[in-house]
């Protein structure tokens, strides 16, 4: 069952090069953090998507034992955990998210 | 809720250096703002940095003391 779950989440962030896992959805973020995410991924303009684990508990605790990360949101870029805003921020200042991202989306044309 | 003494005393348990910060973001003591800065940052990358102190918050974070934290880590210098 769990690895199930886990399965399921290697395929999810393999299938979007941006994911972010929150509480509700784009359209209806339920969580400030959440909502702020969104809002961080809209103003860097690149596709992204955001699955909503609000009211699956199997699949918050899959998620936090394969991060070893306890919060939400948690952000997948191109397959890899990147923590959530409080990383990125300090990215995006120091210009590292930008390559990340290049990379990421240079897979997609290769 | 969580006082500001506890919150700080939870990541000096874990990181006995910790210099921490915190600001009570919704004056409701569960969603706090909380900056970090320690000697046990250095040479770690940010991911791991930040590891550290949710470690040191786990419980309070799974009892529903604390509901969020925005973090931020430094290296004492």
């Amino acid at each position: 069952m769990t690895q199930d779950v886990k399965q399921q989440i290697g395929e999810e962030i393999k299938a979007h090069k941006i994911l972010v896992y929150g509480k509700g959805t784009k359209q209806a973020p339920r969580c400030g953090f959440t909502l702020e995410t969104i809002d961080f991924f809209t103003q860097l303009g690149f596709p992204f998507e955001v699955l909503d684990v609000l009211g699956d508990d199997a699949k918050r605790q899959a998620l936090s034992e394969m991060t070893d990360w306890p919060t939400l949101p948690k952000v997948f870029i191109n397959g890899k955990f990147y923590g959530d805003t409080d990383i990125l921020g300090p990215m995006l200042e120091n210009g590292e998210l930008e390559r990340v991202i290049a990379d990421a989306f240079a897979d997609a044309h290769a | 809720m969580i006082t500001h003494a506890d919150l700080e005393g939870l990541i000096r348990q874990a990181i006995p250096d910790a210099k921490v910060a915190t600001v009570d973001r919704t004056g409701t003591l569960d969603h706090y703002n909380v900056t970090v800065t320690s000697n046990a940052f250095s040479g770690k990358p940010l991911l791991d940095q930040h590891r550290m102190v949710y470690d040191a918050l786990s419980q309070a974070l799974k009892d529903g003391r604390l509901h969020a934290v925005e973090l931020k880590t430094e290296v004492a210098r």
